[in-house]
């Protein structure tokens, strides 16, 4: 970092190498988009070289990291939204499995696919709904509230269910099928563009629209935005909707993938969600994030998964890893975030 | 009854360079928690463009007082008064409708989040569609805080990268651009070190040339005393005075806080 700056003859040499290698270490600091980033492309370079046979870098695996991937990004991004609203949620792996059910039972029971679909995705929302209601009218945190209702829904799921994993012909739907499924170009598939389409959304309503900045001050302090009249509840509460719906969404659209309702599915995603967006520089208290972030925090998480696999060993490393990733990324943050500040104070 | 008539009098000297009503006139106000009284037959006025000095100690009623102006408590005598007509406060939302506002030490500001975004927070002017013209609010914001004689480069810059001072005069600069017509700072100096405080009473200075009424709470009497036009000191929810700045002097101001004694008027 130290040879940033261009070598030049003359007086102004020292002032200029300085305040290039600033700007440089100012951009790092700054952008914690960069960083994560950063931590992504090492990760790739490092499955692509050292995978056996490259494996990692085949289309067919480029191909499973984009698609099946994209399903755990997709909840990992609205996660992060809720957690700059200063909110967790245990339950998102439980609402999947949830919404995998009733999805199954719908679908099974006749109900045209679109309605079933637009059912699900209600009812995920009303699910996120009760969440919401609980923790701000009760005023329990919600870590509580969701540890709550993320044993609730996949005890419901499970007595409901028998616990089983059954097979489902979704390819008889061949238009919803393509969308859920489909691949362009043979490398690009349809839950990517569903994942960079989502990401964009909330990426638009966070950083650009009034609600946006609304979840930032409501996370960020509650009492200053209340008392410039903004109705916090009601910001959190929707926030916990749309994770309600998104992870429905993604519960269909991984039963079109596997063309299986598994009552395993979701598993563990709540606290792999939370990690992608603290790797990603989500704040555990609130107010503080951003959705290029938390975008290149969940492809991080979703990449050590899939690469560890190709890597010929243990799955359980996964674990380990996941562990020294997100300590470390939480170390590194705090120290960034402290120079930040001071460069803040320093521009002014 | 002298107070109210010495309160009365000067109200009238004070006005006339408005429209001969007082800004915000408080008279005879009461209020009562359970059995302990924190207001005793109040009566209180701030004139256009003038800067209140509200002093007492710990627990004397100045929050009270204040949070009886702002809506946030229902006064159990007394009638309030804004631009001459009665009010009756229903929530704190009306006194911001008045022109009212209050800057908190803590409450006012989102550390995280951007300057301008903060000056903004709540009442975000928008293009289409509900997005925000952050165009607008970063030159707006800088303006506001420009015209509290602020120099702040940055609209983007988290506010925790500002110092104390700076961050009251952010805030300060929010209720400038919503066009307040009484802001009440409580207790702003508080958590300043020396030169903070003095930029916030170079804000207040700016308030008052625009225009704005200010009531400056403080238990700190030197504070105050360089800007406020007039003092108004409560202890044990009485007041002891209410003098202009001309008719006294630090000492004698001093001396009636540590008496806490009633001035023979």
């Amino acid at each position: 970092m130290k040879t940033i700056g261009i070598e030049r003859k003359g007086k102004d040499r020292m002032a200029d190498t300085a305040s290039r290698q600033n700007r440089f270490t100012g951009a790092l600091v700054r952008m914690r988009s960069l960083n994560v980033f950063i931590i992504f492309i090492i990760l790739f370079v490092v499955f692509s070289v050292f995978s056996p046979g490259h494996r990692f870098i085949s289309r067919e695996n480029m191909k499973v990291f984009l698609s099946a991937g994209a399903e755990f990004n997709i909840v990992a991004i609205v996660v992060g939204m809720l957690m700059i609203a200063g909110e967790f949620d245990l339950s998102v792996g439980s609402i999947l499995v949830f919404s995998s059910w009733n999805f199954y039972v719908l679908y099974n029971a006749g109900v045209h696919v679109l309605a079933a679909l637009i059912l699900v995705l209600c009812i995920g929302g009303i699910v996120g709904f009760i969440n919401g209601i609980i923790t701000v009218k009760a005023r329990i945190p919600s870590f509580i509230t969701t540890l709550g209702t993320m044993l609730l829904w996949r005890g419901v799921t499970l007595l409901w269910s028998g616990g089983i994993q059954a097979g489902m012909d979704l390819e008889q739907n061949p238009v919803m099928y393509k969308a859920f499924t489909g691949v362009i170009g043979d490398l690009i598939p349809a839950q990517f563009l569903w994942f960079l389409a989502i990401a964009f959304a909330i990426a638009l309503v966070l950083h650009f629209h009034k609600f946006g900045n609304w979840i930032f001050t409501t996370g960020d302090n509650r009492m200053a935005a209340r008392a410039m009249g903004i109705n916090t509840d009601r910001i959190k509460i929707v926030c916990f909707i749309v994770v309600g719906a998104a992870v429905a969404f993604v519960a269909m659209m991984q039963m079109f993938r596997a063309s299986t309702f598994s009552s395993r599915a979701g598993d563990g995603w709540e606290l792999s969600a939370i990690a992608a967006a603290v790797v990603g520089g989500t704040a555990l208290t609130g107010g503080v994030g951003s959705m290029m972030g938390v975008f290149w925090g969940a492809l991080v998480i979703s990449i050590i998964e899939n690469g560890l696999i190709f890597m010929r060993i243990n799955y359980w490393w996964t674990f380990t890893v996941f562990g020294v990733i997100i300590v470390s990324t939480a170390i590194i943050s705090k120290y960034l975030e402290k120079r930040r500040i001071m460069m803040g104070a320093e521009r002014t | 009854m002298d107070d109210q008539k010495s309160a009365e009098t000067q109200g009238a000297t004070a006005d006339t360079a408005g429209n001969g009503t007082p800004l915000v006139k408080m008279v005879g106000i009461e209020k009562w928690f359970g059995k302990v009284c924190a207001l005793r037959n109040i009566n209180f006025h701030v004139g256009h463009g003038e800067v209140v000095g509200l002093v007492g100690d710990n627990g004397a009623g100045k929050s009270t007082l204040i949070k009886v102006l702002s809506g946030f408590h229902l006064a159990d005598k007394g009638d309030i008064y804004f631009e001459g007509n009665m009010i009756h406060y229903s929530s704190p939302k009306d006194a911001k409708r008045l022109g009212i506002e209050t800057v908190y030490q803590e409450q006012a500001l989102a550390p995280h989040v951007s300057i301008s975004r903060n000056v903004f927070m709540g009442r975000e002017p928008t293009k289409a569609l509900g997005f925000m013209n952050r165009k607008m609010m970063d030159e707006e914001s800088m303006g506001a805080i420009t015209r509290l004689g602020l120099r702040i480069k940055d609209p983007e810059a988290p506010v925790e990268a500002l110092s104390g001072g700076q961050r009251q005069g952010v805030a300060i600069a929010r209720v400038l651009y919503f066009k307040a017509k009484l802001v009440i700072l409580d207790e702003p100096t508080i958590a300043l070190s020396v030169k903070e405080s003095q930029q916030v009473l170079d804000f207040t200075q700016q308030l008052r040339a625009q225009g704005i009424s200010v009531i400056f709470i403080t238990h700190n009497i030197f504070h105050v005393f360089q800007v406020a036009t007039r003092f108004f000191i409560l202890s044990h929810g009485e007041a002891l005075t209410d003098v202009k700045k001309e008719d006294t002097n630090i000492d004698h101001l001093i001396e009636l806080i540590v008496s806490g004694r009633k001035e023979k008027a």
